[in-house]
């Protein structure tokens, strides 16, 4: 086990490799594509005190390398969410981090204080606004801390990550995620509005890496790296710049097999690959071609001698 | 819902904008119904960043066709990655005997398979190609169809006399004009009969779905009070339930 924070409930994880926030849904929805368990922790999509509606208008504008994602933070409001996914959290694969959107301090306190008791719920993550100043920081955590024991991890903003690092850890965080995807805006080709939203991509990696080197300097809590990740040398760079966990973001869209092989990489799961072996041969659940050819060649045709061979 | 690879068998061209190809799938994937997608990736490189939406518009045995735009390019013995299938099989209706399928601004890809699986069962179906559609090669369409074309979202040769025909409609256009032509289309069919009961009239809303299984949240579609993923339990949605909030702020 990974001591990922310390403190009165430390946060102990058995894979350096968490599941982020926004990409693998409120109970293990990857589990119909990958072995969650290989995976330290997922992170739930972001709850609120009150239910969310979708964004309106266009949720994805795909772009070079990347992909532009807005969906509001839909969500059902964490009474339902709880009563819909705690049994599912106590039996789930894996431990679960829930991920609470900050609104305002006193609708954090609130969700946090539901969640607190939660079996499964190993942490929680406090999701801080891009316009988050030091004093908001200071408040949403605050308000998080004064109502759970539970280890507290706060998601910054990538653009602002230094001013409320500090004040996130002043507030009682446990450990800082550096960094939530960033804002931009692109031209959607469907519509051909502008439109706004958080940026997902592996050049992400270069901006990731730089603020969690700068911040792990900062600061005197874990950090988690969260950003552009899509392998597992990606991971390892993460770690290499002060992280002590990382946190696997869009790279399940592109290639969800590869979650799995980030978390087995780090994890010391990797399987040994045969020299001439078929990629779906060793990589878990990519098909069965190996398994077509295997029966092809356990059953060869047989060899008929000539009935007379020739003198 | 699986991540597997399958191989590119054949190539072939329709016409100067469009191509079929040949893939032998995993078995895991062979029970793609009409409608439900592959989300596909071709390469290895990161760009382009999502998968493709791959839909067939034929299955036999281990082989499916998928129609893609002929600018790209592919060629036979081409290992692709595919996650699916994604959403699920368009609901037909068990008394229905004619079948309308309607394409605005959009190839009639989606709905092809469809078209197969109730031809095969005897069922009657009519396709009106709408819009730009008019311009998709009728030689990649099944004969045994009957095919109009028109210019404007709401005139095509004979409209009231095929959606009075018509046991059920099932209609595609892209986003973002899905809704907005599906609630202008609804309006259209209540003119021509006088009641439109629900599982009638499917409209298939399909936008850019990043994970392919409910978890991003990236494809909620309102129905009434709710919002549905669509990569679950699209493509095709009861038009009734997708306008049932804009007739409940009428």
């Amino acid at each position: 086990m990974i001591e990922i924070t310390s403190g009165k409930q430390p946060l102990r994880l058995a894979n350096p490799v968490i599941g982020a926030s926004g990409i693998f849904g409120y109970a293990g929805e990857y589990a119909k594509l990958i072995d969650l368990s290989k995976l330290g922790a997922i992170v739930t999509n972001a709850v609120t005190l009150r239910p969310r509606r979708a964004a309106t208008g266009t949720r994805v504008v795909p772009l070079d390398s990347g992909v532009l994602v807005h969906t509001g933070l839909p969500n059902l409001g964490i009474h339902q969410i709880h009563r819909l996914y705690a049994t599912k959290w106590k039996n789930g694969p894996l431990p679960f981090i829930v991920h609470v959107a900050a609104t305002t301090p006193e609708e954090v306190g609130k969700c946090v204080q539901i969640l607190d008791t939660t079996e499964g719920i190993v942490a929680i993550e406090i999701g801080l606004s891009d316009q988050s100043t030091h004093r908001d920081a200071k408040l949403m955590i605050g308000a998080a801390r004064q109502n759970t024991q539970l280890p507290l991890l706060a998601k910054l903003p990538m653009f602002n990550v230094t001013n409320v690092s500090v004040a996130a850890e002043e507030a009682g965080a446990d450990a800082l995620v550096v960094a939530a995807p960033p804002r931009g805006t692109a031209r959607d080709p469907l519509s051909g509005q502008l439109v706004g939203g958080r940026l997902y991509g592996p050049w992400l990696k270069a901006l990731g890496l730089r603020a969690v080197g700068a911040i792990a300097r900062h600061v005197k809590i874990p950090v988690i790296g969260c950003g552009g990740i899509h392998n597992p040398d990606d991971a390892r760079d993460y770690l290499e710049a002060g992280a002590v966990a990382v946190m696997v973001d869009s790279v399940a869209w592109i290639r969800p097999d590869m979650v799995e092989i980030i978390a087995r990489n780090l994890g010391g799961l990797e399987l040994t690959r045969a020299i001439g072996a078929m990629e779906d041969e060793w990589r878990p659940g990519i098909g069965e071609t190996a398994v077509m050819r295997a029966q092809l060649l356990a059953s060869p045709p047989p060899v008929v001698p000539p009935p007379h061979l020739p003198e | 819902m699986h991540q597997a690879q399958a191989i590119i068998e054949r190539v072939r061209r329709v016409s100067g904008a469009i191509q079929q190809i040949d893939i032998a799938v995993d078995k895991s994937q062979q029970n793609i119904g009409a409608g439900q997608l592959f989300l596909a990736r071709t390469t290895e490189t990161l760009d382009p960043y999502l998968r493709e939406p791959w839909t067939p518009v034929h299955r036999e045995g281990s082989s499916l066709t998928i129609e893609r735009s002929s600018a790209q390019s592919f060629s036979p013995g081409q290992v692709v990655n595919l996650l699916g299938p994604v959403g699920k099989v368009i609901p037909l209706r068990e008394s229905a005997r004619t079948l309308l399928l309607i394409a605005y601004e959009s190839t009639p890809v989606s709905l092809l398979m469809l078209a197969e699986t109730a031809l095969a069962k005897g069922i009657a179906v009519a396709l009106a190609l709408l819009g730009t559609a008019i311009h998709y090669p009728l030689e990649a369409l099944p004969q045994e169809m009957e095919v109009q074309r028109g210019y404007d979202y709401d005139q095509w040769p004979n409209q009231v006399e095929m959606v009075k025909w018509a046991d059920q409609i099932v209609a595609v256009a892209p986003p973002p004009l899905d809704l907005p032509y599906y609630g202008r289309l609804l309006d259209s069919v209540k003119n021509t009969r006088r009641e439109v009961a629900p599982g009638y009239l499917y409209g298939l809303v399909q936008p850019p779905m990043p994970c392919g299984i409910g978890a991003c949240q990236a494809c909620l579609v309102r129905c009434g009070k709710d919002e549905i993923p669509a990569c679950l339990d699209g493509p095709a949605f009861d038009v009734l339930a997708l306008t049932a909030h804009l007739a409940e702020g009428k």
